[in-house]
């Protein structure tokens, strides 16, 4: 296997950025909301926002224990049911036991990455249980039996014409690429399924604790169905996704939604949480919470990546990234994709697994400035580089590149001596001349680095080092300008 | 320890107090300091009418981009007949029969929509609590009325409190959703509205609706009209307004 | 009288790109600026630091320190070095006395890179130097983002003789280097520098130019297997010019 191919993220990367349809679909989204994103915050009058936020965000962190306890208490006393999932088989499987208890056949869904997280869909089909995706783009991804690439956009990787023939083929209706006419066909096919279902599941982007309610935040409005129709609302939420109070939820949504698509507002915030009273017409009779660790209380514990979890999911950091404008949202195989995906996924799932999530950026800290509530991912890429480099037993990270390691240490030897440094650039002037063509470029490089000269030319070693230069032409010349300036 | 506790045991660990410890709101004070409202409370009293009714131009600016219509009428029997207008101008989407669905609210009941209608072939259903067939009304009806708590200019939104009689599907299933508001509820700005959230927390779910239901997830294509309803219409109500009052611009069906 | 600077040359201008710390030697002298070179300076670890490994960094941080720490304005081509040795050097010491930290922040304070240098610190905008073509900025991620610096190597290129400033889109866009980036995963990095390519040549830029020796060397080798006409110079090659002494 080539090493392209050994490679997921590099494999899936290239395939990537081959593909026009995705590249076209990226350089909308990155124009539109990554730079409109720098723009605005850029522009805006309450600068003071993002830092207030990104305070009450490790404030609440910092207090994680108080707050879920709040919230799950609150939450009870009006009624719902607080499920404390450890493990992602422990969610799934309560997920399964209410919807075999309540009988359920039929399940709405709003878009959720902690439900792709946990791999809840597959668990509740193989119950025989009918799972529909209801937000547009997820649906679309359903149909197409596809994965999502970006946590707003979740289709943004397929053009008009591909949707058009999967609606044609799969919802039975003559073909149309138009935007209005697609979106009216998918609203029809899912308003009998969103109005007959048991069940609807969600995540939930923030939970307050002092009012015992969830938000969830849309603009297509099936997330309000999924949650006001069915006799039946489960919540996913990852114990970090929480506010302590509604002045924390104010600043957080504000943010989410401008970071998100630039809006002041999406158009639907609804704050549910607890069955419906009696009398109402609509609204769930049981309501759950399931409250997911899955290995978040570890990235807690870590103070080095406990600023992760501020993170409010608005996804501009993949808007911004141009790592993830090249490669799109599939090559990072994770259900968190972009810049955040690649410190998210590994500490989560697993460093080594993650290895090339963690090296695969180039470090431009783009995403830093773009955050809405700054969380410095730069910084943290370079911790789970450090772990790779020399392994960390604490978070199961073996060494991940052997002869990388040797490298450098063999680079360091030579740095650290000026003798053994310049008797290497000495040697490496010499071992270079039959590699140079007759532009006076590399054209082709042996061993490690002859994945640059792939696609690119290198520059050979100059004849004579600066240093050399310095002693015979410049160093006369400083010494008397340096007793010039001494002798006033 | 029961499951909660375990679990609320292994994140206290995690931020390095002992796990057997349960820790209590209070010693976090300041995480759930409910900070001082006054200066917004003193500024929603205090606003004059003229003050709100230029918020309500600036409301109908930011209503534009967003696809929802803003109506100010001068009277209750003005409303009505917006009302009106926009039902008649509506067709419905499933099926031929015109229902609508109104709100058990005072403001509504003003508008006497079921005389409006009588000798037309449109059916007013109003959700009231007693009433048993209220969800499949709501299923069945094209046009549905509510009467927000609130609304605020800034963000061009409403805020609607669900309650007996005050179902969360009639602003949902509808294809049109018509929204009635007195001037006297319209507030300037989000923060407002928290500050009245806070002091009166709901028991019942609450949901911010800017505008129609829309989507952008094909090719980042803005489409209005997703799964909730694809028309809105903010109906708002300023009894003092005076012909010189007259608020230009938006006030228009959006572009089908 | 101007204080002595002390050059700070980097390990890839001293063993590829010799040119550039002659141009910058030329400018000083020009400016009358009295200069040093420590001679047995070799590489601020930067390379084995953004690759993870910081012990490594931490053995050429260290030699850096005990090189440099006598000087009393450490000035560098390259704004990822400086960015190196102002940020991350106070992290890779995290653990040392106080004392030796405080070394480490003084070195840092005293470590600037070029174009910040001529401008913020001498005040110097205008050098005398004259090059006419049309030359487009390319933006360095650590010289902008991490240092603040954008506006400084403008200002000086608008008061060069003759010389045409076109701007690129997305100049402050990663040109793909990234260190071990662009050998672990060349796919990603060479989609990314052809971006770049492809918005430098959309300017009909004649050059294009920055602070950074490992960007220009990227977009060098790439423009150079593409065939592209456009050459590479970095920002003290253009100042160092004087009419009629254009740098190839």
């Amino acid at each position: 296997m080539s090493d392209v191919e050994k490679s997921a993220y590099r494999r899936d990367a290239r395939r990537g950025i081959d593909d026009e349809c995705l590249q076209s679909g990226l350089q909308k989204i990155q124009n539109r909301f990554g730079k409109g994103a720098m723009h605005y915050w850029a522009e805006t009058a309450d600068d003071g926002l993002r830092d207030r936020v990104k305070k009450s965000r490790m404030e609440t962190l910092e207090n994680l224990d108080v707050v879920l306890s709040m919230l799950a208490d609150n939450i009870e006393a009006a009624g719902g049911h607080v499920y404390y999932a450890r493990t992602a088989e422990d969610a799934v499987d309560y997920c399964r036991r209410v919807a075999v208890k309540n009988e359920v056949k039929s399940v709405v869904k709003g878009k959720s990455m902690t439900s792709a997280e946990i791999g809840l869909d597959a668990v509740l089909e193989a119950e025989g249980m009918e799972v529909t995706e209801t937000d547009l783009g997820e649906f679309i991804i359903q149909l197409g039996e596809d994965r999502p690439s970006h946590i707003i956009a979740p289709c943004i990787h397929l053009d008009r014409q591909r949707i058009g023939r999967l609606f044609q083929e799969k919802l039975d209706i003559p073909y149309s690429e138009e935007p209005p006419e697609l979106t009216q066909a998918a609203r029809r096919a899912l308003r009998k399924i969103l109005l007959e279902a048991d069940m609807g599941i969600t995540g939930c982007n923030f939970a307050v604790a002092e009012t015992g309610k969830i938000s969830l935040v849309s603009n297509e409005g099936n997330i309000r169905m999924s949650t006001t129709m069915p006799r039946i609302h489960l919540a996913l939420m990852g114990i970090e996704r929480v506010a302590a109070t509604m002045s924390d939820h104010q600043g957080m949504l504000q943010l989410l939604t401008r970071g998100a698509a630039l809006q002041k507002l999406s158009t639907y915030v609804s704050f549910v949480g607890g069955p419906r009273q009696p009398g109402d017409p609509d609204g769930p009779e049981e309501f759950h919470l399931v409250m997911i660790d899955n290995g978040r209380s570890r990235i807690l514990a870590d103070e080095e990546f406990r600023e992760v979890l501020a993170c409010i999911r608005c996804g501009a950091c993949l808007n911004i990234c141009p790592v993830y404008g090249k490669i799109g949202g599939h090559a990072y195989n994770s259900p968190y994709p972009g810049p955040i995906g690649a410190v998210v996924s590994p500490l989560l799932f697993g460093i080594n697994r993650y290895a090339d999530l963690c090296k695969g950026e180039s470090l431009c800290g783009a995403c830093l400035d773009v955050c809405p509530v700054r969380i410095d991912l730069p910084r943290m890429l370079l911790a789970l580089r450090r772990k790779l480099a020399y392994g960390d037993p604490a978070w199961q990270t073996t060494r991940h590149k052997w002869l990388e390691a040797m490298g450098f240490r063999l680079w360091r030897t030579l740095i650290a001596s000026g003798p053994a440094y310049r008797l290497a650039l000495r040697c490496a002037g010499l071992l270079q001349k039959p590699f140079i063509s007759k532009s006076g470029m590399i054209k082709k490089m042996a061993g490690p680095a002859s994945a640059w000269t792939r696609d690119r030319d290198l520059p050979p070693l100059a004849s004579e080092p600066f240093s050399r230069r310095w002693k015979k032409k410049y160093s006369q010349a400083a010494k008397a300008t340096s007793s010039e300036v001494d002798n006033g | 320890m029961d499951e909660k506790g375990a679990f609320l045991a292994t994140i206290r660990e995690a931020l390095g107090y002992p796990g057997e410890e349960v820790r209590t709101a209070g010693e976090c004070r300041r995480l759930f300091d409910p900070g001082d409202d006054g200066d917004i409370f003193d500024r929603i009293t205090y606003r004059t009418h003229v003050e709100k009714q230029s918020l309500l131009k600036l409301m109908m600016e930011n209503a534009v981009p967003l696809n929802l219509g803003v109506h100010p009428v001068r009277s209750f029997a003005a409303a009505a007949r917006t009302i009106g207008d926009i039902v008649s101008a509506a067709r419905p989407e499933f099926g031929d029969i015109r229902q609508i669905i109104q709100h058990d609210d005072d403001d509504i009941a003003r508008l006497q929509l079921w005389k409006k209608f009588a000798g037309q072939a449109v059916t007013v259903h109003t959700s009231y609590q007693a009433d048993m067939a209220v969800r499949e009304k709501a299923i069945a009806s094209y046009v549905g009325i509510t009467a927000p708590r609130w609304a605020v200019a800034d963000s061009a939104t409403i805020v609607e409190i669900t309650g007996p009689g005050r179902p969360r599907s009639t602003s949902l299933l509808p294809s049109v959703h018509i929204a009635l508001l007195r001037i006297e509820h319209l507030l300037a700005d989000l923060g407002e509205a928290y500050a009245l959230l806070r002091k009166n927390p709901p028991q019942e779910s609450v949901v911010f609706i800017s505008g129609p239901s829309k989507t952008a997830d094909i090719e980042a294509h803005m489409v209005h009209g997703a799964h909730g309803p694809r028309e809105m219409h903010l109906v708002v109500i300023d009894e003092r307004m005076t012909a010189d009052r007259n608020y230009q611009g938006s006030g228009l069906f959006p572009a089908e | 009288m101007h204080t002595k600077v002390t050059l700070f040359v980097q390990c890839l201008v001293d063993s590829i790109y010799p040119r550039v710390g002659e141009a910058m030697v030329e400018v000083f002298r020009r400016l009358k600026v009295p200069l040093e070179y420590p001679a047995d300076q070799t590489c601020c670890g930067q390379p084995a630091f953004n690759a993870g490994y910081a012990k490594e960094a931490r053995a050429a941080a260290r030699r850096f320190v005990r090189i440099f720490e006598s000087a009393e304005a450490i000035v560098c081509p390259s704004g990822s070095c400086v960015h190196m040795v102002r940020h991350h050097y106070p992290e890779l010491f995290a653990d040392e006395s106080i004392d030796y930290r405080m070394r480490v922040k003084a070195v840092g304070n005293r470590c600037y890179e070029f174009s910040e240098y001529l401008t913020d610190v001498l005040g110097v905008v205008n050098i005398g130097a004259s090059f006419p073509a049309k030359v487009s900025y390319h933006d360095s991620c650590h010289l902008l983002r991490g240092l603040g610096i954008g506006e400084q190597p403008r200002t000086l290129l608008r008061h060069v003789e003759g010389l045409q400033l076109v701007e690129m889109d997305d100049s402050d866009v990663c040109c793909g280097f990234g260190g071990t980036f662009s050998v672990n995963y060349p796919e990603i990095s060479t989609a990314m520098v052809d971006d770049k390519i492809d918005n430098i040549v959309a300017t009909g830029a004649d050059y294009v130019t920055g602070c950074d020796v490992s960007c220009l060397m990227n977009i060098e080798g790439r423009l150079s297997r593409r065939n592209t006409k456009v050459k590479v110079v970095h920002i003290a090659e253009i100042l160092a010019s004087r009419a009629g002494h254009n740098d190839e």
